[in-house]
């Protein structure tokens, strides 16, 4: 084969110029960065505001997929687009670099970064409840103090779910370092514990359903027998955002609490709604959503202050966060609506993930 | 990758007077083709009798379902679009800057021993180091992946032309001297068609860690390319859509690797392994 290097500069310089064309495409106005975002084409196409929303798919963040759709299929002032993310890190990165103004996070997470200076809010509550520990189907565990001297996985020092666990021992008269606590990402727990590697572990749904019904694991206790009306993530606003932008951020608390209303008494349409945004198996959600009432629940979101004072005090207690920040600078209640009306989602409208459907 | 090169164009020349053209071509089609269908059978033996359970192993089946169900939903070719985009762009970009700073460097001793330590020092850090940095200086997108793929590939590249033009012989530039050949002109037509084959060889490796790279730099942020889809699939709990995932990265990795194999039989490189 002949082949000279003019002829293989040209080459690369037209690959190169023809994968831009199919990666921009400059011919669809829209451009592609939007089409992944816009899940459903809803018909109220007459929203001028628009707001990326950061969430993990964890059906603790199940309200923000909710209220994108609900968005863009209701009459809505502001058209709210879910963007997913991986880990925790790289939202508090985006969230730094103010590529999102409101994200769904743990909440000791976002007292951290208050702590570092980035200026963020608590507006809502994602959930209540919604975590479990979750041991060896087949082992003797049957109690707290029979994980002493093993390992027990959670997702992040500054998670709730770590949090919670160290009262939990505290009010067995266990000391710290009776467990050994290792940190792993959530979708590798389940296997993890089948093979052995960690006894237990501590961490939000729907990772706690997966291990049950690969029969797995089963569940040792339900975050609202330790620790009632449980909370482990929260709607955390930049402050700019709430400064320039109130109609934006009042419709947002709004939306995700009208959701939250929704999703309550329509789990399993919630669960169809959400499949294809997590792009996870309708099975699991539906088995975490419709199951058992006590797993999870998306009502009663305004955030206390009793509950985040507490959470606060415990994890200065276990000196992961270092100062007290009033509860007036973390917590902004301004936006939660007087009354809550379930969002008007029209069933029908949900595309079947079975159907393979998304766009 | 350059004496596996060499071994295999070693291989085909023997082979050609004595053994029967058929015979080569079995040897050389027949074999790996082999290989794989028996990577296959023991995939498929393996889930079949549930050596391991389903979540810990996919089945080749749910495999072939996700494959099918990525490429109707238009994922999987708008993720391979995406992948390549940025490593074709963050590799473009370090070859563009890498090879011309390898060449200075390689005939400048005084700035060998300047930048050298400083250039050994990044190229020891990982591109998942850079991600906080990725997403902080470049958001989110294309340009921090890029940006990830540029770091990864960028440093070895430019050592690796550097020490190919600090093992050019002394002759050539006696001979060059000879010519009065001085500047751009050395350049062109004495070290840079001299260092050309291991170039092309370091290309190749570097090409090779920015395709490996992709799985991490698409972490930071992207909402779609090949990598992303493996982070999404570990997230949504979909094994089966991981390993297509990987599949696709692999075939693709290996099929470009042998587009820039082909660099090597350019009339300008030939030489380089031919000797």
């Amino acid at each position: 084969m002949k082949l000279s290097i003019t002829g293989f500069i040209t080459g690369i310089v037209l690959i190169i110029v023809m994968l831009g064309l199919l990666r921009y495409r400059p011919w669809n106005h829209n451009g592609s960065v939007n089409i992944k975002d816009v899940v459903h084409d809803g018909p109220n196409n007459k929203a001028k505001r628009q707001l990326t929303v950061g969430y993990l798919p964890v059906t603790c963040h199940l309200t923000c997929p909710v209220t994108d759709f609900a968005s863009k299929t209701t009459h809505a002032n502001t058209n709210f687009n879910s963007q997913v993310f991986s880990d925790f890190p790289t939202v508090v990165s985006a969230l730094q670099a103010k590529q999102i103004q409101a994200t769904f996070m743990i909440v000791p997470l976002a007292m951290k970064l208050r702590e570092q200076g980035v200026p963020v809010r608590i507006c809502y509550l994602g959930h209540r409840d919604g975590s479990e520990i979750v041991v060896a189907k087949n082992g003797k565990v049957r109690s707290l103090r029979d994980l002493k001297g093993k390992k027990v996985a959670i997702p992040s020092p500054y998670s709730n779910q770590n949090f919670v666990m160290h009262k939990l021992m505290e009010d067995y008269g266990m000391k710290p370092d009776d467990i050994t606590f290792v940190v792993l990402p959530p979708p590798d727990m389940p296997t993890s514990l089948a093979s052995g590697a960690i006894d237990g572990y501590f961490v939000g749904e729907p990772f706690c359903a997966k291990a049950e019904l690969d029969g797995i694991g089963r569940v040792l206790y339900y975050a609202r027998d330790i620790w009632p009306n449980f909370i482990s993530c929260a709607l955390v606003v930049h402050e700019d955002l709430i400064r320039d932008n109130r109609e934006v951020v009042e419709d947002l608390v709004r939306g995700i609490a009208q959701s939250g209303a929704w999703a309550e008494t329509h789990r399993a349409e919630a669960a169809r709604l959400a499949a294809p945004y997590y792009r996870q198996d309708q099975k699991v959600l539906d088995y975490v959503l419709l199951s058992d009432p006590r797993r999870v629940s998306y009502v009663q979101l305004t955030p206390t202050d009793e509950d985040l004072q507490q959470i606060q005090d415990m994890g200065i207690k276990m000196g992961l966060l270092t100062k007290h920040i009033p509860m007036r600078e973390l917590i902004d209640r301004d936006f939660v609506p007087q009354t809550i009306t379930p969002a008007l989602i029209d069933a029908a409208k949900i595309p079947d993930p079975q159907a393979g459907k998304i766009h | 990758m350059g004496p596996e090169t060499n071994k295999r164009q070693g291989m085909s020349m023997p082979a050609g007077p004595t053994a029967k053209p058929g015979k080569v071509r079995i040897r050389r089609f027949g074999l790996p083709v082999m290989v794989l269908l028996c990577v296959l059978l023991t995939w498929w033996l393996v889930s079949f009798f549930h050596l391991f359970p389903a979540y810990a192993m996919p089945s080749p089946g749910a495999v072939l379902n996700s494959f099918k169900e990525e490429i109707s939903a238009g994922r999987l070719v708008n993720d391979i679009i995406a992948s390549l985009w940025r490593v074709a762009i963050g590799f473009v970009v370090s070859a563009c800057l890498g090879i011309p700073l390898g060449l200075w460097l390689g005939q400048h001793a005084a700035g060998r021993q300047a930048f050298v330590p400083m250039l050994n020092f990044f190229r020891f850090l990982s591109p998942l180091a850079w991600i906080p940095f990725a997403i902080l200086w470049f958001h989110i997108g294309d340009k921090p992946a890029i940006f990830l793929i540029f770091m990864a590939t960028f440093f070895p590249l430019v050592l690796a032309t550097m020490s190919a033009v600090a093992t050019i012989p002394k002759i050539y530039f006696r001979v060059a001297r000879d010519y009065n050949y001085k500047g751009i002109e050395l350049l062109t037509k004495v070290t840079f068609p001299a260092v050309l084959p291991q170039v092309i060889t370091a290309l190749r490796v570097s090409y090779g860690i920015a395709w490996v790279v992709i799985v991490a730099a698409e972490m930071v942020g992207c909402q779609d390319g090949l990598g992303y889809g493996i982070w999404e699939a570990r997230n949504g709990l979909r094994l089966d859509s991981a390993v297509c995932y990987m599949i696709t990265i692999g075939v693709l990795g290996m099929g470009i690797d042998r587009l820039l194999a082909q660099l090597t039989k350019l009339p300008d490189v030939r030489w380089g392994y031919e000797r």
